[in-house]
């Protein structure tokens, strides 16, 4: 399927002409958009250091989880919608644009690996979970969600 | 003279070569550049979890003390991390940031951050054992996590505009942004 067409319109539809037109706007969106990575990073490391045994130890990893989990949907919904008024504004060159396609990839990767893998399993007594399962789990989502935010970065420097 | 001292200091470290280097070298200064922005989820990220333990938005079933006693070494390496590729940053391209704007004001907030936390800490310490297992702080304390997120706000969307070059010397500029931005060469 040719996505090009799709990312041409993108570009014209009104929230890219808003993202072309006012600089202000835009910078606003990239500003949340960190806030939101902030956010995301925080309740990723606090979950997957708890799994880890680095932090929060004498704490039931459970309850950490719970809670974290909660402000990394906020964070999530926050990163997509500022992420789409960004990549609207300059949607013909995203669509060039390698780091974007492996930022999108690493996303997509990381959407999946949540919410398919790491919740359903987390979701169980984590007392009944093999101790090296829950270790492979974090260190498999710390590696995702870094590249998430490294591949991000590198869209702006190609 | 303050303006005039600090774009003295900008073009002495301007002058090494190394500072050169670092800015026209495409890998080592955006790997810089990289590891300050995704640092953020370190140090922001355990930054507002305390906070946020003290508005009473997370964790509230955990003591106050222990999520900002255990969080805080993370916390602190990633503003360690912040802080040197910070300075990196600034040494590849001294003479432009200096008169940035925004550079200058993303400047004073932090300055004002670090103040808050260091008052927030020390209140904390004082009154933590006779609430540290409330969901939420005291009304002071509630005050300085959210003044803390307001500012980091603040030094994120500065940082971020430093980018941009609205406000650069070497355009046309009021009197007022050419003696904030401390305008002396384009």
């Amino acid at each position: 399927m040719e996505l090009l067409p799709f990312f041409e319109w993108a570009e014209t539809s009104l929230l890219g002409s808003i993202g072309k037109t006012y600089g202000g706007v835009y910078a606003i969106g990239q500003s949340l958009h960190l806030m939101a990575l902030a956010l995301l990073g925080g309740t990723v490391l606090l979950t997957d250091l708890r799994l880890l045994n680095v932090v929060l130890r004498d704490v039931p990893s459970d309850q950490v989880i719970e809670n974290a989990h909660k402000w990394f949907k906020v964070a999530l919904i926050i990163i997509m919608a500022t992420g789409i008024f960004m990549a609207a504004a300059v949607a013909t060159r995203m669509y060039y644009n390698s780091f974007y396609w492996a930022k999108m990839t690493a996303l997509l990767a990381g959407i999946v690996f949540v919410f398919a893998i790491k919740r359903p399993l987390l979701k169980r007594p984590h007392k009944e979970i093999n101790p090296l399962v829950l270790k492979s789990v974090a260190m498999a989502s710390l590696v995702i969600w870094f590249s998430v935010a490294a591949t991000g970065r590198w869209i702006g420097f190609s | 003279m303050l303006n005039q001292g600090l774009f003295n200091f900008a073009q002495w470290l301007d002058s090494f070569e190394l500072s050169t280097r670092l800015h026209e070298s495409y890998y080592m200064y955006n790997w810089v550049e990289s590891t300050h922005v995704v640092s953020l989820m370190l140090s922001l990220g355990m930054l507002f979890i305390i906070d946020m333990r003290m508005l009473g938005l997370t964790l509230t079933n955990v003591p106050a003390s222990k999520i900002a006693s255990k969080l805080n070494l993370p916390m602190m390496i990633g503003f360690s991390i912040m802080i040197i590729t910070g300075l990196l940053l600034f040494f590849a391209v001294p003479v432009r940031t200096t008169q940035s704007i925004w550079f200058r004001i993303k400047f004073v907030l932090l300055i004002a951050a670090a103040i808050n936390a260091w008052l927030f800490h020390k209140k904390l310490n004082e009154s933590v054992s006779t609430w540290d297992n409330e969901p939420k702080a005291p009304k002071r304390l509630r005050y300085a996590a959210g003044l803390s997120l307001g500012l980091w706000a603040g030094i994120v969307t500065t940082g971020r505009l430093i980018a941009y070059d609205w406000y650069d010397c070497y355009r046309a500029q009021s009197q007022f942004i050419t003696w904030a931005a401390g305008c002396m060469a384009e």
